[in-house]
């Protein structure tokens, strides 16, 4: 703290935020050392896609020679553009079903009284104890009993349902203000047009939130899409990686490339909606 | 009564709605319009989990009824999976791991994401930018994570042993001791989900009114005063999702990141609960077995979450001012 | 005892997924009898930048091109990456469901877990008397009650592969090469530094660790099972031989993980290690990727008293009976590796000394492959001449004992466990297992 207020000149003349902002000078500093931390191991990582197979382990940060040969391996070679497109137009499919289908449900949960209400909003909560590798080979049946095997479909129906999005969806409409909706009602509006009017656009914020979080949970799937599609067409960017990892050798400097080229896109997203994920979130239920 | 129990409707509303609003053109009372409504807008939702998520469950406990070849023959066995299971020390020494796991990672990742969560609470200079930084690890893929903490970690030449030894101290064999390869995937899962927390928490903060804060600033509560008698009280709705949310993850996650690093062992080490039915499972093509044990592992988790709910009455820890 | 059909109880699932579904757009189809038989493996078609894995892949198109051209039924392959196929769900997935492929690659450790399930089709009327000659003892761990359930491709013998300059500056000479178990303790010790390994054993669990580590058990007479098929386990080999793993962990001079995060020729490039025990695969490797780097490779070394072996690996065809056409899928395996044919023995043959350096499983195919210089190098020719000819098949032991024998390993490796009762515990859990098999000859 010593050192903090010798930096700070203004302190001398102020002694009130002298209290404040010395404090906050410290919290800088420990966010900037902890943000380095967490950063670090993804920096490492994309310093050592610009390294080549006989340096990626040498454990240097700065490569001692950058080569980009290893994303133009990636994107050249493989048919990686491919797989991006696989992995972005899964998961948004994804994303916007299942965005529709858990607002639907939340509402109703949430706002409409109906018997059983309780019960089926803990059912629907207590399927996400579901194990999922418990009930792989069981939803592979069921899958393909539907037909679904080797198609979009496959890969993107059953990752459509998931109790996490109806659960904090319902908590958000808890909170927002009922007589918005109660006055539609009188108007004479139906609840699907009281819905799809002024809930869904309300619940605008929230939904954004969810969308970065469904978009990346389906974009870094790994383990349903590779039991469920087989056709090279359908690979997705996570399966594909896999490819570069072969039997006597792995060219860790292919993997990592094609790491940091898969996760640049969530980065990206992320940063650009953090706001609103941070503003709609609402966990609680009670207040 | 729970947080995630639906708050009753107040009766105060006004007493034409119960039977005239919309209805009137219908002639169906809104009460039974209503729930038409509810139950169309739960229909997709509720076929789709049904489908693929309540029936593969159910056929799943069936499974664990029978000895499975893999290969399309079924043996009614009964119980016999669930006695093999009881008298599987593999299994049991899977779960203690489980365990150590759960009771290690969940406070650690409670702990950390909430400092983060009050740390970027701040409103320092550039927050956004941290916030992205210690949400970075979320957004990479766990068998990413793997490999890249496989390298990481390497012995020799890993950067953490090498800062280890630039520091005059001595390098580890981080992923080559049972009890510090554990060590190792907790840390690593902590890293890779406390960036999701964070901004839970974050949320529930600000979900508090920020004239409590100043109310306590006027009365001249310290920050830890503030925290124990606003913060903490008023966010454990919050703290209840974080809780349950991560229990679950790490009893039934983290595969993707046990196969790169260690497949579960040194010795067994590492051997989750998760990893060890997965391993009967696709490796052993003990399908009857996995799905026994894994029927099992999901009771316990009913079992947990119902005596947090109980015991925390759904995250109202403030008994009843309602 | 009740045996329920796959099909009945797929049917219930059906019924109740059909039930609740919006679209049931079709049923599964298990068995068209339309479409190209699918033949799953870890090698093509892919692109690679290193040219021994491009060529493994080129292999694989160029023989399913060929059959394609000249056979009605068409063969169509389908690369799964290498960890998806070993450790991933998909295959299981995929044969549980009945939608397994028509041909693909078994390991001798899946071998009977797949045999035993009726899964692997008999190829013997697929093959010649003299075809089965040719392969002689290679068929022996795929063959049962007589009949041969799959054919080996490739036989991979293991070796301490060692770097020739390191050694050197360790003092050591060419007379140095250890042919004891403490020769070789001896030697690692002098090449080890904080940096360098001085002797890399297999350090993850899997059926790869139990394969390098059977040879030790078995040249001290060592045995998992004996003649009755009871666990023979609990014997002075297999603690001696789990002694050596213990000891060489304990002093230092073998690592508890592997060094450049197993990449081994970029670890010998690098200088991380000085032995690393590691099978003639790695030949290709080298010479792809560090042809000029000065290595050296001898036979596993021996405890006092034991006599010479070491483990031969290496992947194997099978067909699928509940394929599409299991006969097409025989017809295909005897046609690609294992007909009298010139192109079959060719084919063998540029694949264990064109496209991999491996020996040939086959006498005919080995002997083309000497005659076009394929066991020419050095290297190659100690493999061949050394290494190879007193080794012992890898075990096709089932899962169960696997696992067993794999906790003893990993007990006392890297988990401190005593040698005695880490053998007992294992002999325990093999005999138990034992009483309650049923299925083909374990051995």
């Amino acid at each position: 703290m010593a050192t903090s207020e010798l930096r700070s000149p203004q302190h001398n003349r102020m002694p009130l935020s002298r209290r404040l902002r010395s404090p906050r000078t410290v919290l800088t500093a420990l966010c900037v050392v902890l943000a380095a931390v967490a950063a670090f191991p993804i920096l490492w990582m994309v310093s050592a896609s610009f390294k080549t197979r006989a340096t990626v382990n040498d454990g240097k940060l700065i490569p001692s020679e950058i080569t980009v040969q290893n994303f133009v391996y990636v994107f050249t070679e493989v048919p990686f553009m491919k797989f991006l497109w696989n992995s972005f137009f899964v998961s948004a499919t994804i994303t916007l079903v299942s965005l529709l289908l858990h607002s639907m449900a939340a509402y109703a949960l949430a706002r409409l009284r109906f018997p059983g209400r309780e019960p089926i909003f803990m059912a629907i909560f207590g399927t996400l104890l579901v194990t999922p590798p418990v009930v792989l080979i069981p939803l592979f049946l069921v899958v393909r009993q539907l037909g679904m095997l080797d198609s979009y479909a496959g890969l993107i129906i059953p990752a459509i349902f998931n109790a996490f999005g109806i659960f904090l969806l319902r908590q958000f409409y808890l909170g927002i203000p009922r007589e918005l909706e109660e006055a539609a009602i009188v108007d004479g509006c139906g609840y699907w047009r009281v819905y799809w009017n002024i809930v869904l656009p309300l619940s605008r914020p929230i939904l954004s939130a969810l969308a970065v979080f469904f978009f990346l949970a389906n974009w870094n799937s790994f383990i349903w899409p590779q039991i469920v599609a087989t056709d090279p067409d359908l690979t997705v960017v996570q399966v594909g990686m896999a490819s570069f990892q072969q039997q006597y050798g792995a060219n860790w400097n292919y993997i990592l490339a094609a790491a940091a080229v898969a996760a640049l896109p969530m980065l990206v997203l992320f940063f650009t909606f953090q706001r609103q994920i941070t503003e709609s979130i609402k966990t609680s239920g009670l207040k | 009564m729970s947080s995630v129990a639906t708050p009753e409707r107040q009766q105060d509303t006004p007493s034409g709605q119960s039977t005239g609003g919309p209805s009137g053109r219908t002639g169906m009372s809104r009460k039974k319009r209503e729930r038409i409504a509810a139950a169309l807008f739960l229909l997709p939702d509720g076929i789709g989990l049904l489908t693929f998520v309540v029936i593969p469950m159910l056929l799943s406990i069936g499974l664990g009824f029978f000895q499975i070849s893999g290969f399309g023959s079924y043996e009614w066995v009964g119980l016999g999976n669930y006695e093999r299971m009881m008298s599987d020390p593999l299994f049991w020494d899977s779960l203690k791991v489980t365990g150590i796991y759960v009771v290690v990672l969940v406070p650690t990742l409670f702990i950390v994401s909430l400092g983060l969560g009050l740390l970027m609470k701040q409103k320092l200079p550039g927050t956004g930018i941290y916030r992205t930084l210690f949400f970075m690890p979320y957004v990479i893929s766990l068998v990413v994570v793997g490999l890249l903490w496989q390298f990481m970690l390497d012995t020799q030449n890993g950067v953490v042993n090498k800062a280890l030894r630039a520091a005059g101290l001595e390098g580890k064999a981080w992923l080559g001791e049972p009890s510090l390869a554990l060590a190792s995937v907790i840390a690593i899962m902590v890293w890779v989900m406390m960036g999701y927390y964070m901004i839970i928490f974050l949320a529930g903060l600000q979900e508090i009114p920020q004239e409590y804060y100043e109310a306590a600033r006027i009365d001249g509560a310290g920050p830890w005063t503030t925290f124990r008698t606003i913060t903490w009280p008023l966010l454990r709705p919050t703290s209840f999702f974080v809780l349950l949310m991560s229990t679950v993850a790490a009893i039934t996650g983290g595969i993707e990141v046990i196969f790169v690093l260690t497949s579960g062992g040194p010795a067994n080490g590492t051997s989750l609960a998760i990893f060890y039915i997965y391993q009967q499972a696709f490796m052993f093509g003990e399908y009857g077995y996995a799905a026994a044990m894994g029927s099992f592992l999901v009771l316990i988790m009913v079992l947990c979450s119902a005596v947090v709910f109980k015991a925390t009455k759904g995250g109202r820890f403030d008994d009843g001012d309602q | 005892m009740r045996d329920v059909s796959r099909r009945s109880l797929l049917a219930a699932g059906a019924a109740g997924a059909a039930a609740g579904s919006v679209a049931l757009s079709g049923c599964g189809t298990a068995k068209g009898d339309d479409g190209p038989l699918r033949f799953w493996n870890f090698y093509g078609p892919q692109n690679s930048p290193d040219p021994a894995v491009q060529a493994q892949s080129d292999w694989f198109v160029a023989m399913v091109d060929e059959w394609n051209k000249t056979h009605k039924t068409q063969i169509e392959l389908t690369y799964i990456p290498q960890p998806i196929y070993l450790n991933g769900a998909k295959l299981p997935t995929a044969f549980a469901a009945g939608t397994g492929p028509d041909i693909f690659m078994v390991s001798p450790g899946d071998f009977l877990r797949y045999a035993n399930g009726g899964i692997l089709k008999d190829l013997t009327d697929h093959l010649k008397p003299e075809v089965i000659e040719d392969f002689g003892d290679s068929l022996e761990s795929r063959t049962i009650d007589g009949r041969v359930y799959a054919l080996p491709m490739e036989i991979e013998p293991l070796a301490i592969f060692y770097d020739v300059k390191a050694w050197e500056r360790a003092g050591l000479s060419e007379g140095d090469i250890p042919t004891t178990w403490d020769a070789t303790l001896d030697a690692g010790d002098k090449l080890r530094s904080p940096t360098r390994a001085g002797l890399v054993f297999e350090t993850k669990p899997g059926y790869y660790q139990n394969f390098t580590w059977y040879p030790f058990m078995w040249q001290g007479g060592g045995e998992v099972l004996d003649k009755e098929g009871n666990s023979a386990f609990d014997s002075k080999a297999a603690r001696q031989a789990l002694g050596l793993w213990q000891d060489a962990v304990r002093h230092g001079i073998a690592p508890t993980t592997p060094p450049a995060a197993n990449d081994v020729i970029s670890g010998f490039k690098a200088g991380n290690v000085g032995m690393w025990q590691q099978g003639i695969w790695q030949v290709a490797s080298f010479n792809s990727y560090a042809p000029d780097f000065e290595y050296g490779v001898f036979k596993l070394p021996v405890p006092s008293g034991g006599s010479y072996t070491t483990g031969l690996g290496g992947w194997t065809f099978g067909a699928n009976t509940q394929g599409r056409d299991p006969d097409g899928a025989a017809e295909f395996i005897a046609w690609a590796i294992g007909s009298m044919e010139k192109h079959s023995i060719q084919r063998m043959t540029d694949w264990c000394v064109k496209a991999k350096t491996d020996i040939a499983p086959r006498r005919t195919a080995l002997e083309l492959g000497i005659e076009q210089g394929g066991y020419d190098s050095p290297v190659m020719k100690k493999f061949k001449d050394e290494i190879y000819p007193a080794g012992r098949a890898e075990p096709r032991y089932p899962p169960a004992v696997y696992k067993a024998i794999s906790d003893a390993i990993q007990g006392t490796m890297l988990g401190g466990d005593g040698v005695s009762g880490a053998v007992d515990r294992a002999d325990q859990s093999i005999e138990a297992y034992l009483k309650s098999y049923k299925g083909a000859d374990l051995v």
